[in-house]
């Protein structure tokens, strides 16, 4: 049985994420976007930066707000995009299915 | 027993469920500053009993900040906990050798935030 300590929590956790669900779509489509980048062999520092950027983040809040797994494939993400080259195509499509997990399990919390 | 905690992050979201937790589940006052330099005049002013500070923030980063808390003789005793999402052992090593008085990790659980600061700090 929750306490209502615990309801009192999860009420205002599903608060904060409807607020903050714009800002984490868009950390997700900065990974579809580098992952694009990528695929098409035209992804530059910046890109990348900004990607590890967003998975970072993502892989810090994800978990707070229930999705374990999320902050395990955004960790994945944020580890691999310094270095990945877009010749590796395992590497590539994994980014990229990465970013639509993300996108589907933000969208359906 | 009441604590008062200033929390340090730049992410709005993490910022906000932080609080939320330290204010609900403990009854804890809290305090927030957006940046590291927001922080330091935050800390001098409200002189709270522990910071929970962010890593990874733009401009001063926690490492940074964390040094000029130290500086501060108004500061220099507050008790501080590194927050990270960096989990790597490298990283971890790094943090401890900053001599903060604790790492926490993000994710957090809200229910449990309050349980690992009052246990890093010996609040028990």
């Amino acid at each position: 049985m929750e306490t209502g300590s615990e309801n009192t929590i999860a009420d205002a956790l599903a608060r904060l994420w409807a607020k903050f669900l714009p800002e984490n779509l868009e950390r997700v489509r900065i990974l579809e976007s580098a992952g694009e980048a990528l695929g098409a062999g035209t992804i530059c520092d910046a890109d990348r930066a900004a990607a590890a950027a967003a998975a970072h983040k993502l892989a810090g809040v994800l978990g707070t707000f229930g999705l374990t797994e999320g902050t395990a494939l955004a960790r994945e993400a944020e580890e691999a995009y310094p270095g990945i080259s877009p010749s590796d195509a395992a590497g590539v499509t994994r980014l990229q299915q990465i970013a639509r997990q993300l996108e589907d399990m933000i969208r359906a919390r | 027993m009441s604590h008062r905690i200033l929390i340090i992050d730049d992410e709005d979201d993490i910022r906000e469920v932080a609080a939320l937790s330290l204010e609900t589940v403990a009854g804890w006052e809290v305090a927030v500053a957006s940046s590291g330099a927001q922080g330091l005049v935050r800390a001098a002013e409200y002189n709270p009993d522990a910071i929970l500070l962010d890593v990874m923030m733009p401009g001063m980063d926690g490492p940074s900040t964390f040094r000029e808390l130290r500086k501060n003789p108004l500061t220099a005793r507050i008790p501080v906990l590194l927050l990270t999402a960096k989990v790597q052992s490298n990283d971890q090593r790094r943090f401890a050798d900053l001599g903060v008085d604790a790492v926490l990790f993000k994710p957090f659980d809200p229910l449990t935030l309050p349980a690992q600061i009052a246990s890093a700090l010996g609040w028990n």
